[in-house]
């Protein structure tokens, strides 16, 4: 099982977020959660990225504890969030091999050109990020995923800021992630573009998880 | 090997990005030549006072500056959330804080050394034999600094009154160092036997491993909260 939840809940001061969070994802499945804003969507994203500590209740990650063992999600996982994560006065290569570096991953020079070639950024491998558009940070972004080969793909509003092109890049890079059994746990709102990839679909309102299955992959058909 | 290798894609990360942007630098240079200006029309007509006051004049420019290049330092993190991607990295933490505060520490070292010549210039300071020993009383005095002060930028950087809360919390904490550079500062200045001022840089010596081993051990804390 790539994630399991056990009574998850999260508040924030006396507002709940959400309460009594239990439910699996398989390896080799695309999940995308829909809800409207201030559902806590993002939370529950950034506690499974280990960002954020739930107020009560576990969950796993590939086995590993969520809580008492960060470091070891963090290991297997990779969250691309609203923010880029990227430093403006670095160019793209340069962005590339920090953010790398800082998971322990060191790639050749030809490994980088293809990653950025393959988010169609190939010709602004020198220009800094800070003159690029929030559609070219995404890809920028994606290219990490591309080098990282992460086992869990944590995603938040995958598909903002991004073009056409942008968005068959991504659908790629998450269904290359689930054929090599990784696992994508997605939020968004545009439930169009997660449909073509997602095996299940979820909705979180007011606390509560419900699941059902996309008409692409039906129930039979996750690994 | 990993451990080394984080701590050098910081601090080249953090001095890449300062030789572009020279947001850093700049501003900690302005300031000090601000205060050095000030300081030394203030003492014109008074050279004996300026002499028994040096040491204290340069530690107050050094600390305050320090300040200022420690406020940005993780300021520039929070670009783009970049901060978070620290945090949610597998790498040590505590190599991150090493990094940190050798690009910290190799700031405001680059400042010092730019301006302490202005300061022999101005206050006619005579320096010649002592120039070794001040250095190591410089290099000493600025780790414990940019350990703690390191500490403090992270510790701060999220906090709404960040520019306030630095020195208010880091400057208490800084006495020691403070004290332990004037007092040693003032004895080579003066040209005083080593003897008489030693015990203030085996004090800064102590200072500098409490505050880098603390920090270093309390930055994951930090970092994950």
């Amino acid at each position: 099982m790539a994630i399991q939840t056990f009574h998850l809940s999260k508040s924030f001061g006396n507002y709940r977020i959400f309460e009594d969070l239990s439910f699996e994802i398989p390896t080799g499945e695309c999940f995308a959660l829909f809800g409207s804003n201030g559902a806590g969507k993002t939370t529950l994203l950034r506690i499974l990225a280990t960002l954020v500590r739930p107020t009560s209740g576990s969950f796993t990650v590939l086995g590993h504890d969520g809580v008492t063992e960060k470091e070891s999600v963090r290991q297997v996982t990779m969250f691309l969030a609203h923010g880029s994560h990227l430093y403006d006065d670095l160019d793209a290569q340069e962005n590339l091999r920090f953010a790398m570096a800082m998971r322990g991953q060191y790639p050749s020079h030809r490994a980088l050109k293809v990653a950025l070639d393959q988010v169609s950024l190939g010709a602004f491998s020198d220009m800094k990020t800070r003159n690029f558009s929030a559609g070219m940070k995404r890809r920028l972004a994606l290219a990490k995923v591309i080098l990282a080969q992460p086992q869990v793909l944590l995603l938040d509003e995958p598909y903002n800021a991004l073009d056409e092109g942008g968005v068959q890049v991504t659908n790629q890079i998450i269904r290359e992630v689930t054929q090599r059994a990784g696992m994508v746990f997605m939020t968004t709102h545009d439930r169009e573009k997660a449909h073509l990839v997602a095996h299940r679909t979820g909705l979180l309102n007011r606390g509560l998880l419900t699941f059902s299955h996309t008409d692409q992959h039906p129930a039979h058909d996750i690994s | 090997m990993t451990f080394l290798r984080v701590i050098q894609w910081v601090v080249w990360k953090d001095l890449i990005s300062e030789m572009r942007s020279r947001e850093t630098l700049s501003s900690m240079l302005f300031f000090a030549l601000i205060v050095i200006l000030v300081f030394s029309f203030s003492f014109a007509m008074d050279q004996d006072a300026a002499q028994q006051l040096i040491a204290g004049i340069i530690w107050v420019s050094f600390a305050f500056t320090g300040i200022i290049g420690l406020g940005k330092s993780f300021s520039a993190e929070l670009q783009n959330d970049a901060l978070e991607y620290l945090q949610m990295s597998p790498t040590p933490k505590g190599a991150i804080y090493l990094g940190k505060m050798l690009g910290n520490l190799l700031f405001m070292l680059v400042v010092e050394v730019m301006l302490f010549p202005l300061f022999v210039l101005f206050f006619n300071l005579n320096i010649v034999e002592e120039i070794g020993l001040l250095l190591l009383i410089f290099l000493l005095a600025t780790l414990g600094l940019s350990a703690v002060g390191t500490l403090f930028s992270a510790l701060t950087v999220q906090i709404r009154a960040r520019e306030v809360m630095l020195p208010v919390l880091l400057l208490p904490l800084a006495i020691p160092v403070m004290i332990a550079a004037v007092e040693s500062t003032r004895g080579a200045l003066n040209a005083q036997p080593l003897t008489l001022y030693f015990h203030w840089i085996e004090l800064l010596t102590i200072f500098d491993v409490i505050f880098t081993v603390v920090s270093f051990w309390l930055f994951e804390l930090i970092l994950d909260s």
